[in-house]
């Protein structure tokens, strides 16, 4: 079984993924039969028909809008794992809120990231806490990132093409697998890698995060790195801004490093860095 | 197939004329004289109104037409190139100017389109020049404020008389009363007080020694009708003399009352009898 | 999603004070999500105290703003004056009508005060040239319902230059944090009878 798992769910990337016995009991048949416990619209194909609602993306002008629009980043490193995001949600333009929170504590071990439909992976990634902690409950021993992630994976695919907007990544640092680092959105896609940047301000963090990431970064350089990508995609991205949220995940659980404004960080890495040419500080006043 | 070598009338000659301009002028010349007289609160405008029969209704003709509310018009030369004048001014009044600024044209604004026209008409394939000369008078609102409209006047008393000028002499940008002369060729000309047709040599040396400085429009009235008694050849009465005005806007033409901030037409023409009180006073 | 309207961003507001008047914009140029420049003004002058304020698609108000470039230069030329407020805003209106069956996608705002009273005068327009006359402020682009809603608590009458400056700025600034699209820094003129004060605002750059 484990040969035959590792065969079809192993990405290119080398990370192995460590599957206990009875993880993999859990990902077979812990699975409850959600599906029914959702009101569904009462209509021929829910599925295309909560697309044609919702999804913004296939059908631009869909009656329900969902806050959509972010930038959210996790990569690893010697140190462990670093996570950051914005804090703006956004319904078309509107501003909806400055001070979301985009990391979501799983558990005190396990994080998650908000990018999508901000109450599909509020909802969702709450409930994987709690297969979490059934699985501690149950096996008496934590549950491994990459069992986590396919929980979570194997969920959204169950509801593939309902309309879930969902991209995420789950970040923990365990004793088999070290840092570990998972990306799953709604398309059921679930990847491992070093490096991760989701949501509508991707681009713009990949370019900071690209530039300057090293595996055997410092934590403090590590820190400074997310908190600079995120920076940089606030100021190019119309949906991404108000605050960095920023976590240091280890072993021995992760560390929040802040949730700041980026307003006071902006004017500070311009003026004190000389970086942000494109913005004046000259605000003497003309007749 | 003609049209395409329709060249126009008006050509010079070897001497550096155009004819056909000094032909117009010569139509002008013959026509009846009509004068305007600037004041300084307001413009007076008149002619003379002449048939050549007893028996035409002379209530029917109408020499003086107003363009704008605040503009009027008279003529000398021929009387059908006048109303295409008219037409034409009142017509571009609106479709060059209000329909665009939603306010009426400027005097020299609206003279300018005419002087246009006329201009047209003395280089255009197909047509001959305007046989008029006119005499277009108009009140403008000016945009400066009444302060600096009082300083710019202040330098012109420093003659020493302590004239009572209120300060507007005209103009788009202070206001007041503007009285133009247009000529076939579309030349126009800015007056004090004018006069055009075929008394009006003798005429403008009567309103030569007649004119003053800082003149009120009543007595501008009185030198218009005496002007023209100079020169007229019939009766003088409210039937034969057409008055034109331009002064305080008169709210009575308003047609409603109550209205705030609405100004009746600065323009209007005197009733013959008016016309009487005024001769009765000469 | 894609209107014209909003695919660059942007916001303009304009306010009526005691003898005085205010204009203001954002500075931000955008294509959708991305921001393209933090340094696109979308107030434009006129004259010594007509300023016209432009928002809606880039394209149009760099050609718009040209166009009455070029018409108050011929009005200049041909009147011997400047123009006023209200005429300014009656060309505004009768340009954009003539583009009736393809308007210019911009949501033009005028400020000014009128040259002969010196009394303050606003105005806003549709794209196709229907005038709204106000007595009290004028709120375009993006950020439209947000400006409403800080006019709204802020604006009341009679307020001083300063007072004035303080109440505009203040509502744009907060106005454009709600809005995705506006922002990234603003312009305030702030226009009384023989003197106009520019002033640049050190907005939030996200």
């Amino acid at each position: 079984m484990d040969t035959l798992v590792a065969r079809y769910s192993r990405p290119a990337y080398h990370q192995t993924e460590l599957f206990t016995e009875q993880e993999q009991q859990d990902l077979v048949d812990g699975m409850p039969s959600l599906s029914l416990k959702f009101a569904m619209p009462p209509v021929a194909h829910p599925s295309a028909w909560l697309r044609a609602a919702t999804d913004d993306r296939s059908n631009p002008a869909c009656p329900i809008k969902i806050a959509h629009g972010t930038t959210t980043l996790a990569f690893r490193f010697q140190g462990g794992i670093i996570v950051a995001t914005d804090s703006r949600a956004t319904a078309g333009n509107w501003i909806a809120s400055q001070t979301v929170k985009k990391v979501i504590e799983i558990n005190s071990d396990l994080l998650g990231t908000m990018a999508g439909g901000a109450a599909d992976c509020q909802y969702w990634l709450a409930w994987l806490g709690m297969q979490c902690r059934l699985h501690e409950l149950r096996h008496k021993r934590r549950i491994s990132v990459a069992a986590a992630s396919k929980i979570l994976a194997n969920l959204v695919y169950q509801y593939k093409g309902m309309g879930l907007s969902m991209g995420t990544m789950c970040a923990g640092v365990t004793k088999e697998e070290g840092p570990a680092l998972y990306y799953i959105d709604s398309d059921g896609t679930r990847l491992a890698g070093n490096l991760f940047c989701v949501g509508s301000g991707q681009t713009f963090a990949y370019g900071v995060l690209d530039a300057e990431y090293r595996y055997d970064l410092t934590v403090e350089e590590a820190l400074e790195l997310g908190s600079r990508s995120i920076l940089a995609a606030t100021h190019r991205d119309a949906y991404s801004g108000g605050f960095i949220n920023l976590y240091h995940v280890k072993e021995s659980g992760w560390e929040k490093h802040g949730f700041s404004d980026t307003n006071p960080i902006f004017w500070k890495t311009k003026l004190e860095k000389g970086e942000f040419s494109n913005v004046t500080s000259d605000f003497s006043e003309r007749v | 197939m003609a049209d395409r070598y329709s060249f126009s009338l008006t050509t010079f000659s070897p001497s550096g004329k155009l004819v056909q301009i000094e032909y117009a002028l010569n139509a002008v010349n013959q026509g009846v004289t009509a004068l305007g007289i600037k004041a300084t609160n307001g413009i007076v405008l008149a002619t003379e109104k002449k048939s050549n029969s007893p028996l035409a209704d002379p209530s029917s003709l109408s020499k003086i037409s107003l363009i704008t509310p605040n503009i009027g018009m008279v003529y000398a030369g021929m009387g059908p190139d006048y109303r295409v004048l008219v037409d034409r001014a009142r017509k571009v009044s609106h479709s060059g100017y209000k329909r665009i600024y939603n306010e009426y044209p400027p005097t020299r604004i609206l003279v300018q389109d005419v002087a246009r026209v006329m201009q047209e008409a003395t280089q255009s394939g197909g047509v001959r020049p305007y046989g008029v000369s006119l005499l277009i008078a108009g009140w403008d609102e000016g945009i400066l404020p009444e302060e600096e409209v009082e300083a710019a006047a202040k330098p012109a008393e420093e003659g020493g008389e302590a004239k009572k000028l209120s300060g507007k002499t005209g103009g788009i940008l202070k206001g007041g009363p503007m009285l133009y002369q247009v000529d076939p060729s579309g030349s126009y000309f800015p007056w004090k007080a004018t006069a055009i047709g075929k008394s009006a040599t003798t005429a403008k040396t009567f309103l030569e020694k007649r004119y003053t400085e800082g003149l009120e429009l009543e007595d501008a009235v009185h030198i218009a009708l005496l002007t023209l008694k100079e020169t007229i050849e019939g009766e003088m009465n409210g039937e034969t003399i057409e008055i034109g005005i331009v002064g305080p806007p008169a709210d009575h033409l308003l047609g409603v009352e109550g209205v705030e901030g609405a100004r009746g037409p600065r323009f209007r023409k005197l009733t013959p009898q008016e016309i009487e009180d005024y001769l009765t006073n000469l | 999603m894609s209107s014209p309207f909003s695919i660059n961003g942007g916001a303009c507001v304009a306010m009526v004070g005691k003898d005085c008047v205010a204009i203001a914009c954002d500075l931000r140029l955008g294509l959708q999500a991305l921001t393209v420049s933090n340094n696109f003004p979308k107030i434009f002058q006129y004259g010594e105290h007509v300023f016209l304020g432009l928002t809606g698609l880039a394209t149009d108000v760099a050609t718009v703003s040209d166009l009455f470039r070029y018409k108050v230069n011929m009005y200049r030329l041909r009147e011997e004056r400047g123009i006023a407020p209200r005429t300014f805003a009656n060309l505004v209106s009768s340009s954009l009508y003539e583009r009736r069956f393809g308007p210019y996608f911009v949501s033009p705002v005028v400020a000014g005060l009128d040259p002969k009273t010196g009394s303050p005068f606003i105005c806003g327009f549709d794209s196709i040239g229907c005038i709204d006359f106000a007595k009290d402020f004028i709120v375009s682009g993006t950020a439209t319902d947000q400006l409403f809603g800080m006019c709204e608590s802020l604006w009341e009458p009679d307020l001083a230059p300063e007072d004035l400056f303080e109440t505009i700025s203040q509502a744009l600034l907060n106005a454009v944090d709600r809005d995705a699209l506006s922002g990234w820094g603003a312009h305030v003129y702030i226009i009384e009878k023989d003197k106009v004060t520019k002033r640049l605002l050190k907005g939030r750059q996200d």
